[in-house]
């Protein structure tokens, strides 16, 4: 009986050791594959990229608070053409991309009218624009990422703008 | 009483493929975290958020250890490593390629090039 008892116990750590090793492939496996992911894919910088680009758009239009005067003198000298040149914005892309990876715009609003913009200006690829509105409720990594930021300004005679500015990013492809 | 030796060489056999297991999962995950792909990467964008935030007169001193200790192991001058050309921004590691990655900010930089043994110097001079 005691012999019967012995070889049963052999047998039955015999099957322990091989379900052990089961689970530790598993756990290899598991562990492997999150791993591999997880380098695989690259980090994504869109957002602070966007928001770096937001905050220089910001400095460029108003410095301590009042509207800068390469931007503002009674009339906004910026337009489609001179607004990068006058932001030192280059928008300049990588040689996979045909498109700007890039689209900003910058809107000008009277204290007493938030809804009607009184001077927009804007630059870069304008098909990213879908991408904002598409991700208004709910956020898509493989879409452009959207950043908006708003401010307050005066102008010489102490008028006061709110600024609104969009930063877009794409370059989807280096980021996801 | 006596306990026989076979036991004792299948639990050495057991520890010892343990032991192996382990160390093939992490010298798996040791390689991954420092491959050329992913350093090259993650300097290439830091530098180019780095000079995206940078107004002229800024000089920026960057630590590049790991990437110098990974251009040595695959054979490229530290010097070399970081090539700024227009406004994109590539990091080379490896023999194979690099990394390239573009900044917005229309900014004038000296040439980067390494100040010590693993630390990279980047000046802003001025805008376009």
């Amino acid at each position: 009986m005691n012999r019967i008892l012995e070889k049963n116990k052999k047998g039955t750590n015999k099957i322990l050791s091989i379900y052990w090793f089961a689970i530790l492939i598993l756990i290899a496996g598991g562990i492997f594959a999150m791993v591999y992911t997880f380098y695989n894919r690259p980090y994504d910088v869109r957002e602070l990229e966007a928001n770096v680009m937001a905050n220089k758009i910001a400095d460029c239009l108003s410095n301590k608070g009042y509207l800068e005067k390469e931007i503002f003198n009674g009339n906004f000298l910026l337009n489609e053409d001179n607004f990068l040149e006058k932001c030192n914005l280059n928008f300049n892309i990588e040689e996979r991309w045909e498109e700007p990876q890039y689209y900003t715009k910058v809107s000008f609003y009277n204290l007493a009218d938030m809804d009607t913009s009184i001077f927009d200006v804007a630059n870069g690829n304008k098909n990213l624009i879908s991408s904002c509105e598409i991700q208004k409720d709910k956020e898509y990594e493989k879409l452009a990422k959207c950043v908006e930021r708003r401010f307050y300004s005066l102008d010489e005679e102490n008028n006061q703008y709110l600024i609104k500015i969009l930063s877009v990013v794409r370059k989807t492809e280096k980021n996801v | 009483m006596k306990k026989r030796g076979e036991i004792l060489v299948e639990n050495i056999f057991f520890i010892i493929l343990n032991l192996f297991f382990l160390t093939i999962l992490i010298l798996f995950l040791l390689k991954q975290g420092s491959g050329a792909i992913v350093l090259e990467q993650s300097y290439a964008k830091q530098i180019a958020l780095l000079i995206d935030s940078s107004k002229p007169g800024t000089e920026i001193h960057l630590s590049m250890g790991k990437a110098r200790k990974l251009a040595d192991r695959n054979g490229i001058e530290f010097d070399e490593i970081i090539k700024i050309d227009n406004n994109i921004v590539t990091v080379r590691l490896s023999e194979k390629g690099g990394y390239q990655y573009s900044f917005f900010n229309d900014v004038e930089l000296d040439n980067p090039y390494p100040i010590n043994e693993d630390t990279y110097r980047f000046k802003i001079t001025g805008y376009k």
